[in-house]
């Protein structure tokens, strides 16, 4: 029994680290500007913590393997010299880590967009998302979800008609941005929490009801993505998709003009 | 008067409903709670297969149910993680085992307060019933997950099992917080004035700690749960604003609520829900703790540390609730605090850990099935702790939060490392509460079977996770790349059928030693502490001498030292 | 299937824990305490550790639902710096209703809660001698004097419901319900959630007054007013805590 739970533990030790070296299943390739930092700090984390679960886990193999058979087991009731080594070494490392943390966090949410940072309202509703761009005059229009939100007549979000700015306002079911240029993302919800999370842009951020919850990401490669919901919302909640189409400026200006056009 | 007469003489004149249904007794009130939590275990484990069976092959007909529905799939969701998380994790460990023991290793005669004791008890087993009742309402049980999230959870409408289900899940919960808390002050007044003489407080055995301190978690984190579905109740049926905002259209139709913060429900749930996880874990840890001690032979390395550590998780529990929260609106500086204070939290836990291998170190050990779970404890423990402090990282967490990394990580830590706590506390106290012994090799089969089950079945959640796999999906099919995951979500399923059948190897040995098994003598395990008192035991309450770790004592007789045995104090 | 805890091989032999199952004479009385077995060592029984055991127990009652209220009082100070986003002034609007307060009827229930904490005082003092008196021998144990105070405080604690019933029917003459506005529900739920807790310590008294006529044991009578004034008196602070956030934070 000995030498067969130190074989396991080892394979469990040497399977997982496997599981996480050869990752049949990974992130997928990062295309926003905050994806490199991030990517770096997971490969920290995990050869930090994955080290130190090995080290756990061949630790336990090792004392169990050197179990005494005969005579006496050691009589010793600890040691405040090696707690306290320990303890600070661990809490060391683990702040080491956390500060490392905090210093992503702070760059990824105190830093602000560029002024000239396109704005997008995306809010989501049982189980569907919406994207509003502003139009040509850069101002939204009022909205009122219980007054004038009509779906099947095409105003799903409720903007008020009486407000002149809404008239230019692009609603869209997709979600176009520019490459290479800060996004300003507006997240409201019509009904309960849904939560925006776009993993090949490593963002995710949770569109709250009453709230409206101002976010930014800098895509840095044009191509096709996904939004999936990743707030419980109700029974759709697995369908709860919208592509993401990141387009190269001019791309993305001709898009803008044509959508106008269409509203007239 | 002596004992002996009185016994004989009292107990002719108990009918056996009082004997053995409605008694104040605490070792029949914790096996009652025993075999409650088995019953909701095989529960969840049940609706974990069906909800794996639906998430991989959704078209599959179930026998009675047929094809599921996603809205089937959430409410078994939101029953498999309460049954779970209440009914097993918060209640066999703490009121059913600690019942049981509490007073024999503290060597009180009695609970302080029996009757309360007996009426905890009840009240569970209500809750428990209501709970199942929800599964059967129309529309069936919520689909709102065991975190509740309003207003998905305030609002009848917003969608099916939102009505009635949801309810009798709230009415269950707040039963179950009621119950939980009458035993818990039980055992908060059993552990300050009902410890035998000379047992004093360093001199008690760990799980004794572990038990006193979740007690009083239990007290203040219970409490505040009770108020939070109050009002959540108030909001869905007195028409109350508390977590519904202003101006919201769910299914077509204006909701009259105003004013309400979603964000409020989540501070109140977290500032229950993240004590809630340790007092999941606390009393699995001081069993393991005082296990490792038994099997190895050897003093508890460093006993202080280790009761330091059980107070620091008590204390720091209440100040990282925020955790749960990174991306849900809150204050990004909120971030900050609770992301350092987590990492604090890690460090106790790593201490405990530290201090495991230092039990084990140079022991005399016994592969004994209570031995065996108590290292898959420290294994899964490691495993699945270890993801904690990178989830505790803001930025990190931004990603992985509601994705099958964090299912990986509560199942590692809190399913499976506490669920081997209770097999290990099972195989170790069965002598005790039925008198005979478990068969060992079928002890050792059902062992292997379940570490490679728990494993196997969430090992590769980890890498679902990092590919961006969310949480609670009933399908595969609605999201393109999540739909590329479906193999390993087909593994994983089968992995879960296998594990749970071999649970079938445990509830045969579990019954047929209580019936045949071979009976046991009066300290099989050759214990120190005082719940195994050998039989010849007269009616005094036994004055303590040492400490509860006293194995190996060089130049004792036996290789153990009886907490209550004559002779200079050791500690 | 032995359930019985007990070692199979010495059956009857009755060891730590109360022994197996059934082995407790049950008598009728205050608390858990009259349940589990007699033991002359570690004095079960004794009214000095029931009353010590009973205090611990009431202590963390009063704890936990002190817990509840701070919690509540959090929540109120929260919700009140909230209100419904306005989409189009994009800010947050205040729907924090006014609330006129009947101020006659509140004061009157204060005074009666107070003064019911006062005689219900001197009735545990009263009793307490009695008990003392009674050990002596130089009184009968049941004895009928120490109802007045007693009854006296059930009244009192009585008038205080009725008086809050009043002014719970005051607002919903004005048209203020539980989901009327924020301050109305609050005041409600306060009000409501202190009038269930004080109901469960009258029926403690209630029962302690009808001992008489319950024929329960003295003693258990005692107890069960030593340990209720406690929570009486907590009550009785707790309102004039829930008073004074109402009036000053309105
Ligand atoms: C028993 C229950 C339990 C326990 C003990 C823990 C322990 C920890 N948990 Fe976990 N957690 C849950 C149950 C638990 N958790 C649940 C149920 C959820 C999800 C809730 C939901 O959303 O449904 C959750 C979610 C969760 C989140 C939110 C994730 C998200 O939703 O986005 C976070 C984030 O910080 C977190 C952190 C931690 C941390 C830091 C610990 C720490 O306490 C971990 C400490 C342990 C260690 C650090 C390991 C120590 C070992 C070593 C250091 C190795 C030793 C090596 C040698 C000796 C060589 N947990
Ligand atoms: C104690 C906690 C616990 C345990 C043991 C388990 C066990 C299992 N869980 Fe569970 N799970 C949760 C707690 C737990 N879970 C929680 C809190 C959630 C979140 C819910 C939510 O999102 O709202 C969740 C969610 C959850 C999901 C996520 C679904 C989703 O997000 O879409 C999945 C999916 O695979 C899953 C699967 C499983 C499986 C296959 C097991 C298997 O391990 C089952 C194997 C079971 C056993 C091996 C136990 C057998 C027990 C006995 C035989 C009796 C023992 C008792 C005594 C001795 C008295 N669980
Ligand atoms: Cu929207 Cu989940
Ligand atoms: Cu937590």
């Amino acid at each position: 029994m000995r030498v067969a739970l130190t074989i396991a533990l080892l394979f469990i030790a040497l399977g997982c680290a496997w599981l996480f070296v050869a990752h049949p299943w990974w992130f997928p390739a990062g295309v926003s500007a905050q994806a490199a930092a991030l990517d770096h700090e997971f490969k920290v984390a995990f050869l930090l913590l994955g080290s130190l679960f090995i080290a756990g886990q061949i630790a336990l193999a090792f004392f169990l393997l050197r179990s005494r058979r005969n005579g006496n087991a050691l009589y010793h009731r600890g040691d405040w010299r090696f707690e306290i080594a320990w303890t600070l070494a661990i809490a060391a490392l683990f702040f080491w880590f956390n500060v490392s943390g905090e210093k992503l966090w702070s760059r990824m949410m105190l830093h602000q967009p560029d002024a000239d940072a396109v704005q997008i309202e995306v809010t989501g509703a049982q189980f569907q998302w919406y994207f509003r761009y502003s139009g040509a005059d850069g101002v939204f229009g009022r909205t009122d979800a219980q007054k004038f939100a009509r779906p099947e007549e095409g105003n799903p979000l409720g903007i008020d008609p009486a407000d002149p700015v809404g008239h230019d306002d692009i609603v869209s079911a997709a979600l176009v941005l520019p490459e290479d240029s800060d996004v300003e993302l507006i997240l409201r919800a019509q009904d309960v929490i849904h939560s925006v999370f776009i993993p090949a842009m490593r963002f995710k951020q949770d569109a709250v009801p009453g709230m409206s919850i101002h976010a930014h990401v800098r895509p840095i490669a044009t191509g096709n993505y996904e939004i999936a919901c990743a707030e419980l919302c109700g029974t759709g909640h697995y369908r709860m998709r919208a592509p993401v189409r990141v387009l190269s400026q001019e791309q993305f200006a001709a898009w803008l003009n044509a959508q106008e056009k269409a509203k007239e | 008067m002596s004992l002996s007469s009185s016994s004989t003489s009292t107990h002719a004149g108990k009918s056996f409903l009082r004997r053995y249904l409605f008694s104040t007794d605490h070792k029949i009130i914790g096996v009652q709670y025993f075999f409650l939590s088995l019953a909701a275990a095989l529960t969840g484990a049940l609706l974990s297969l069906l909800m794996r069976i639906h998430l991989v092959w959704p078209k599959a007909a179930l026998p009675f149910l047929g094809p599921m529905k996603p809205e089937d799939y959430l409410g078994f969701l939101t029953i498999h993680g309460t049954v779970m998380v209440f009914f097993v994790l918060s209640t066999l460990p703490q009121s059913g085992l600690g019942t049981y023991f509490l007073p024999l290793q503290l060597g009180a005669r009695e609970m302080a307060f029996p009757a309360l004791n007996m009426a905890g008890f009840w009240t569970t087993l209500v809750s428990f019933l209501v709970l199942m009742a929800a599964l059967l309402a129309p529309g069936g049980a919520s689909i709102a997950g065991w975190t509740q999230y309003a207003p998905l959870s305030a609002i009848a409408t917003a969608g099916p099992g939102q009505g009635l289900g949801t309810d009798l899940w709230l009415v269950s919960i707040g039963l179950f917080c009621l119950g939980t808390m009458m035993s818990a002050i039980g055992f908060i007044a059993t552990t300050v004035n009902r410890r035998a003489p000379g047992m004093r407080w360093m001199r008690m055995p760990l799980p004794c700690w572990a038990w006193f301190v979740t007690a009083i978690l239990i007290l203040l984190a219970f409490s505040l749960l009770l108020l939070a579905l109050v009002l959540l109740l108030l909001d869905r049926h007195a028409g109350t604003s508390f977590f519904v905002p202003a101006g919201l259209v769910v299914s077509g139709k204006a909701v009259e609520h105003s004013g309400g913060s979603p964000l409020l429900w989540q501070h109140l749930f977290w500032f229950f829900g993240h004590p809630e996880v340790y007092i999941a874990i606390l009393p699995a840890m001081g069993i393991t703790s005082h296990l490792l001690s038994v099997f190895s032979r050897k003093p508890v390395f460093g006993y202080k540390a280790m009761v330091a550590a059980i107070l620091a998780i008590g204390v720091l529990g209440f100040m990282v609730w925020g955790h749960h929260m990174f991306v849900s609106g809150m204050n990004p500086y909120g971030g900050f605090a609770f992301s350092s204070l987590t990492t604090a939290i890690a460090v106790p836990s790593a201490i405990k850990v530290f201090n495991w291998l230092g039990t084990i170190y140079g022991g005399r050990i016994r592969f004994s099935t209570p031995m065996l779970f108590s290292i898959g404890f420290v294994s899964l423990f490691i495993t699945g702790g270890l993801t904690g402090p990178l989830l505790a990282q803001p930025a990190l967490d931004a990603y992985l939060h509601d994705t099958y990394f964090v299912v990986a990580h509560f199942h590692l830590i809190m399913g499976m490392a506490g669920l081997f706590a209770i097999f290990a506390a099972t195989y170790f106290w069965f002598p005790k509460m039925f008198g005979r012994m478990m068969n060992e090799r079928l002890g050792a089969l059902h062992f292997w079977i379940t570490l490679a089950g728990a494993y196997a079945i969430f090992m590769p959640m980890h890498l679902l996770g990092a590919a961006g796999h969310p949480r609670r999906y009933s399908e595969l099919t609605g999201v393109q790349y999540v739909a590329t995951t479906a193999p390993l979500q087909v593994f994983i399923t089968v992995a879960a059928v296998v594990t749970v059948g071999g649970q079938a190897v445990f509830l045969l040995n579990l019954f047929w030693s209580m019936y045949k098994g071979p009976k046991a003598g009066a300290n099989p395990w050759d214990c120190s502490t005082l719940e195994w008192k050998d039989a010849g035991f007269d009616d005094r309450t036994p004055t303590v001498e040492h400490g509860p770790y006293e194995y190996s004592v060089p130049g004792a007789e036996k290789d153990f030292v009886a907490q209550d045995a004559p002779g200079n104090r050791i500690t | 299937m032995p359930i019985t805890g007990e070692h199979v091989d010495v059956e009857r032999k009755p060891k730590l824990g109360g022994g197996g199952p059934g082995k407790i004479p049950h008598r009728r009385g205050f608390g858990g305490g009259d349940d589990g077995d007699r033991d002359r060592f570690h004095d079960f029984h004794s009214r000095k550790a029931r009353l010590h055991r009973l205090r611990v127990g009431m202590a963390l009652c009063i704890v936990s639902v002190a817990g509840v209220f701070a919690c509540l009082t959090l929540v109120f100070l929260l919700r009140r710096q909230i209100g419904p986003w306005d989409p189009a002034r994009k800010t947050w609007v205040s729907d924090w209703g006014r609330l006129t307060l009947p101020y006659l009827m509140l004061w009157v229930n204060s005074a009666a809660l107070l003064l019911s904490s006062g005689t219900l005082e001197l009735a545990r003092r009263r009793m307490q001698r009695q008990m003392e008196f009674a050990d002596l021998g130089i009184l009968p144990f049941r004895t009928q004097r120490d109802f007045p105070w007693l009854g006296l405080t059930v009244l009192l604690g009585f008038g205080f419901l009725g008086g809050q019933l009043m002014v719970w029917n005051h607002f919903r003459l004005q048209g203020a319900f539980v989901h009327t506005h924020p301050s109305s529900s609050f005041f409600l739920i306060f009000t409501g959630l202190h009038a269930i807790h004080l109901l469960g310590g009258l029926l403690a008294l209630i029962y302690a007054a009808g001992g008489n006529w319950m024929q329960i044991r003295f003693d258990s009578q005692v107890l069960a007013v030593e340990v209720t004034a406690w929570y009486w008196h907590f009550m009785a602070v707790l309102w004039v805590a829930i008073f004074a956030l109402l009036y000053f934070v309105r």
